[in-house]
């Protein structure tokens, strides 16, 4: 009998029947896209992720850290006709060229054979009169390259252009002929040195070339540039060597890793399968950009770190959808309650009405997975990390979107089947069947709990090669905590809803009205209730912990820096009205106090830093979070200039106790007393403990007493201004300390990513309830007018119904706000600690709740109501009677 | 416990037509009718006929395109639109129970909306004693049989003892025994003075009508003088 009925005209019409209840389509239309939409997004968002992780490591540095290049070093015999040097250093650009890419060749000379035959760094250089000159020189040419300098004087011709400094030093000009390498060679242009200038990024990556980048003693050899192939050749020629690179361009901020990788093992083919040269030159050796490589691999490790966050987020979300999806096949249940409660009645089983479902439901759903790739896809490239995708993460969506769609029509059909043949089975007003009254979300705290107490064992983050990585328990066990509790919760406050019904007899109509509303639908209601909970405690979870990371991480650099910025220099000299303007200066020592049993180098002393500060500036500079100390800033520094004790100097100490700490700097002794005592103070860069001590009191320190002074102008401003005033006071900047310096942002992006995901999610879920409040209202509406109709004809007022539409959603939204603020809250106190990205700097992970965040979810939590309520009551207001009352 | 009613209505050449499709119908196509206060009126007619659209136009749910309709007594000069529960209360074909409300309280509920439920709680446990409804009070009404659900309504438009009463055929979904406690207690209410209009097919509430009106295509054919 069941096969025949496939042929019958319920089943060969479906897929038209199905669109007379549009109401049933839509709701499986949008269901399955948001189950496509979450399963897909999660290989789209690893590979994001993976894009831009690579993206801002290369944006930190040259561009050509990005590029495809190939390096050789070459012996070019002496006497070797140029044309044939260029041919013999041909073959890297032939291995590129097997790769069917073009490169652009950058050719160098760095060392050449000296008089005892043995390399040496440099060109040896004479002048026109033919007198060696000290600084050698390295020979350079790249197509364009004296396009990119300032042009001082030049002839059109061929020869080397000589930096202006150099050319001084040679006492050469355009147009003389000088000697390098044993060969006379024209100058045929001279440019300003650039050092000297702002070079731009045709130079960046050569910047050892003319920069003295490792603060040697002897300045690097002198960037001479070749005019042409032809002259470089001859000199290489001369010189005995040459190197070669040749370099394949690529934009690095569109860079996947998947063009990266295929761009790395480009080059690494092209350097293998490079020919040997021909001629007479000789290939030494050479090599492949290696920076690529170890962006790729950072990259790939920040992803790997993702993964373990994101997959769970993803599995939760897209069980959330399937749930959804179901509720649309109960939803065609009751949209087709009429053939559905025929054909049961008639003796059709689960399976051929689940059958029909599927059959009815089959071309919204699909229509529907393809809306949630497609949205998948814009929201990544809208919203994630970066829109330049790797093919493997589209090729898995496209899967998943299949996948999702399988998945959530034999979900939606099954529960449609299911629910068809119980519905015509259970007469009205039978008792809810036992599953319905089982406290499943139970097993959530217990899978919850589980999770925690795996976290106990583990870290939270972990640091693997500097990159900070999210545990994935850290996801998981907030998500399940809050999942059971939410669920837990608005089951029981449901459960306590014939009392307050009881309680609202008592009451005003709109009270009345909205409880009995909330009581006669307990599952709709304690479904909302938990829809509102859950995103609300997700997204103050997520937002608060990624608040609370970022606060933590700004204040491990303020903390290690000391400000937003130092200027370092080892000089001496006096603070003057101009530092006070852009900071305030502070000179550190390197000292030491008494140890105590048990501490110190074994020679009865601890090393601490001593920061000799202005108390009257210092504070209005220095990074400062009140955690760091039981009193403010200002009032430990005015201990500073409190009375001296017994003859020493008041200090203040952040990991000494008070009393005499038997200070030192370098092997002077200071008579000190430790007055005030912080958690934290700022400057600290070391394990150490940190002394602030009163400049002005402090006696002079001698260079011979081994204290290591160095002092520093904190900022927190830009880095000019301090520069500058740090040179008119007559020091010499000997380095910068910027935020970057201190931490790596690209090592804290997996971080970031991980709860920005969350927080997507719980928005995503938000997104959910609000379409599930339409749904619900929707799926009320015909009860709901019809009873608003009648009821108005009894004498309730449109005024009192508004309100009872207000107090029954806006009251579940504030319920739900309100447990969703405890959950997140309990999650947060229960977490946050174990949050320290990095445990070597302090301080320890800063509580910083984002109100501004907080404050908007409540907004929209309390607005989507009050506008839902406005919509039902316009709907209601809208209807007529004599037709609603007459069907 | 509420005032005596008084009062009736008379309708005078009402007619009533709709569109549908290129087609115009015509529900009622001029409709006298006089129901006074203390009677007891039932309308005839098969599906169609326009009964119900006559008793959407009498409670002011539809105007009819031509024709007057006067309310009389304490009711004079009003539009029915405007009539409370206590002046005229209806049982519509879809019954209109507030979903959400156990049957106890939707025969409670007009007297709830007007700030007094107490003083409607002794009547409304009577009608619900009295229909048969006391152990399914706390029920709502999906879980209720349709009988039941029909009897709250009528209960509930009993409850405040109206000056007209219309109903549409308030024993449809009933058997013998509680149509006719249905009947008894809407013959009770004609007898305290309201002026009940009840459209039907139920023989027995022929038998208990002081007129009884047969209608066929918008027009009363027979019995209508009073």
């Amino acid at each position: 009998m069941t096969r025949g009925l496939w042929r019958l005209p319920p089943w060969t019409r479906a897929p038209w029947l199905g669109l007379r209840r549009p109401a049933a389509v839509v709701a499986v239309l949008v269901t399955s896209a948001v189950l496509a939409c979450a399963v897909a997004s999660a290989p789209l968002f690893l590979s994001s992720a993976r894009s831009a992780a690579l993206q801002q490591q290369l944006a930190g540095q040259c561009a050509e850290a990005g590029w495809g290049r190939t390096q050789g070093f070459f012996a070019v015999p002496p006497g070797t006709p140029p044309a044939e040097v260029i041919a013999g250093l041909d073959g890297l650009r032939a291995g590129w060229a097997e790769q069917g890419r073009r490169s652009e060749r950058v050719l160098q000379v760095q060392r050449a054979v000296g008089a005892g035959g043995n390399p040496q760094a440099g060109m040896l250089v004479r002048d026109p009169a033919g007198a060696p000159v000290t600084q050698p020189a390295t020979l350079f040419w790249r197509p364009g390259a004296t396009g990119h300098v300032q042009v001082v004087d030049s002839l059109d011709a061929p020869g080397v252009w000589l930096p202006a400094g150099y050319a001084d030093a040679v006492g050469a000009r355009v147009g003389d002929e000088i000697t390098v390498s044993g060969r006379r060679v024209a100058v045929s242009g001279v440019y300003t040195d650039l050092f000297e200038t702002d070079p731009g990024t045709y130079w960046c990556d050569h910047g050892d070339l003319y920069l003295n980048l490792v603060s040697a003693n002897v300045p690097p050899p002198a960037l001479v540039l070749a005019t042409d192939q032809e002259t470089f050749a001859q000199l290489a020629a001369a010189a005995g060597f040459a190197m070669v690179t040749e370099q394949v361009p690529a934009d690095a901020t569109t860079l996947s890793v998947t063009r990266a990788r295929a761009l790395a093992a480009a080059q690494e083919r092209a350097a293998r399968g490079s020919p040997a040269p021909a001629g007479g030159v000789e290939f030494l050796g050479g090599g492949w950009n290696g920076r690529l490589d170890d962006a790729i691999g950072r990259a790939e490790l920040i992803a790997a770190g993702l993964r373990g966050p994101v997959v769970p987020v993803a599995v939760a979300g897209a069980l959330l959808a399937l749930a959804l999806v179901a509720a649309a096949g109960s939803a065609w249940v009751d949209r087709r309650a009429a053939e559905v409660r025929l054909l049961a009645a008639r003796g059709v089983g689960p399976v051929p009405l689940a059958g029909k479902a599927a059959l009815e439901l089959g071309v919204p759903a699909l229509a529907g997975a393809a809306l949630g790739w497609a949205a998948s896809r814009l929201l990544i490239a809208g919203l994630g990390p970066a829109d330049d995708l790797d093919p493997g993460a589209t090729r898995a969506a496209v899967a998943a979107g299949i996948a999702a769609f399988v998945v959530g029509l034999a979900g939606a059909a099954g529960v449609a089947g299911l629910r068809a043949q119980g519905t015509a089975e259970r007469p009205p007003g039978a008792a809810p069947r036992w599953p319905s009254r089982v406290p499943w979300e139970v097993a959530l705290l217990v899978a919850a709990g589980w999770c925690w107490g795996l976290l106990q064992t583990r870290d939270a983050v972990v640091s693997d090669g500097g990159v900070a990585q999210v545990n994935g328990l850290l996801v998981a066990f907030p998500l399940l905590a809050v999942a059971g509790a939410a669920v837990l919760l608005a089951r029981l406050l449901t459960a306590l809803l014939p009392r307050l019904r009881r309680w609202a007899g008592h009451r005003g109509p709109a009270v009345f009205l909205a409880v009995n509303r909330l009581a006669a639908a307990r599952l709709a209601t304690a479904t909302l209730l938990a829809a509102v909970t859950l995103p609300v405690a997700v997204l103050g979870y997520t937002a608060t912990l990624t608040a609370t990371s970022q606060t933590t991480l700004d204040a491990k650099v303020g903390v290690q820096i000391g400000a937003t910025r130092a200027v370092v220099s080892v000089s001496r000299f006096a603070p003057t009205p101009a530092i006070d303007d852009v900071g305030t200066l502070v000179v550190r020592y390197d000292g030491s106090v008494a140890a105590a049993a048990g501490e110190g180098d074994g020679r009865g002393r601890r090393d601490v830093q001593v920061l000799a500060v202005d108390p009257a500036d210092f504070a209005s500079t220095a990074f400062w979070d009140e955690s760091f100390a039981d009193v403010p800033l200002p009032e430990l520094l005015a201990a500073l200039t409190g009375p001296e004790i017994d003859g020493r100097v008041p200090v203040v100490a952040a990991g000494l106790p008070p009393g005499d700490p038997g200070l030192r700097l370098g092997r002077a002794p200071v008579a000190a007393e430790v007055v005030a005592g912080a958690r934290v103070l700022p400057g600290r860069r070391t394990a150490d403990p940190v002394v602030l001590v009163a400049a002005g009191r402090l006696p002079e320190v001698e260079r011979s007493a081994g204290a290591g002074r160095v002092a520093e102008v904190w900022t927190d401003g830009e880095l000019g201004p301090a520069v500058d005033a740090l040179v008119d006071a007559g020091g010499v900047r000997s380095r910068d300390l910027e935020p970057a310096d201190v931490q790596q942002t690209a090592n804290f992006l997996g971080l970031t990513w991980t709860f920005g995901y969350l927080s997507a999610l719980a928005v995503f879920v938000g997104v959910i309830a609000v379409g599930g409040l339409l749904l619900h209202l929707e799926a009320r509406s015909r009860t709901r007018v019809t009873g608003y109709v009648m009821a108005r004809r009894l004498g309730l007022g449109r005024g009192t119904h508004l309100r009872s539409l207000l107090v029954e959603l806006g009251g579940v939204a504030v319920t739900g706000l309100a447990l969703g603020a405890a959950i997140a809250a309990a999650a947060v106190a229960l977490v946050y600690r174990r949050l320290d990205v990095d445990l070597l700097r302090p301080p320890t992970p800063l509580l910083d709740v984002p109100w501004a965040a907080i404050g908007t979810t409540a907004a929209v939590t309390v607005l989507v109501p009050a506008l839902a309520a406005l919509y039902a009551q316009r709907a209601a207001d809208r209807a007529d009677p004599a037709t609603v009352l007459r069907e | 416990m509420t005032a005596t009613p008084s009062g009736g209505f008379t309708a005078t050449g009402l007619v009533k037509r709709y569109r549908r499709g290129a087609e115009q119908v015509s529900a009622l196509a001029g409709v006298d009718l006089e129901v006074a206060a203390g009677e007891l009126v039932a309308l005839v007619g098969p599906s169609g006929s326009g009964k119900s659209t006559l008793l959407a136009v009498l409670c002011g749910w539809e105007t009819a395109d031509e024709g007057r309709l006067a309310y009389r007594g304490a009711l004079a000069g009003r539009r029915p639109d405007t009539l409370g529960w206590p002046e005229l209360a209806l049982v519509p074909q879809a019954l209109g129970l507030v979903a959400d409300l156990s049957l106890a309280d939707n025969v409670l509920l007009p007297s709830r909306l007007r700030g007094s439920p107490a003083a409607g709680q002794p009547r409304a446990q009577d009608l619900l004693a009295g229909f048969g409804l006391t152990h399914l009070a706390d029920r709502l009404p999906a879980q209720a049989s349709l009988g039941e659900q029909q009897r709250a309504a009528v209960a509930r438009a009993l409850l405040l003892a109206p000056v007209v009463l219309l109903a549409d055929e308030p024993t449809a979904h009933q058997d013998r025994g509680h149509a006719d406690r249905l009947l008894d207690a809407v013959a009770d209410a004609a007898r305290a003075g309201s002026a009940v209009l009840i459209a039907t097919h139920d023989e027995q509430a022929w038998a208990r009508a002081d007129r009884v009106l047969s209608m066929r295509d918008g027009r009363l054919t027979a019995g209508t003088s009073a």
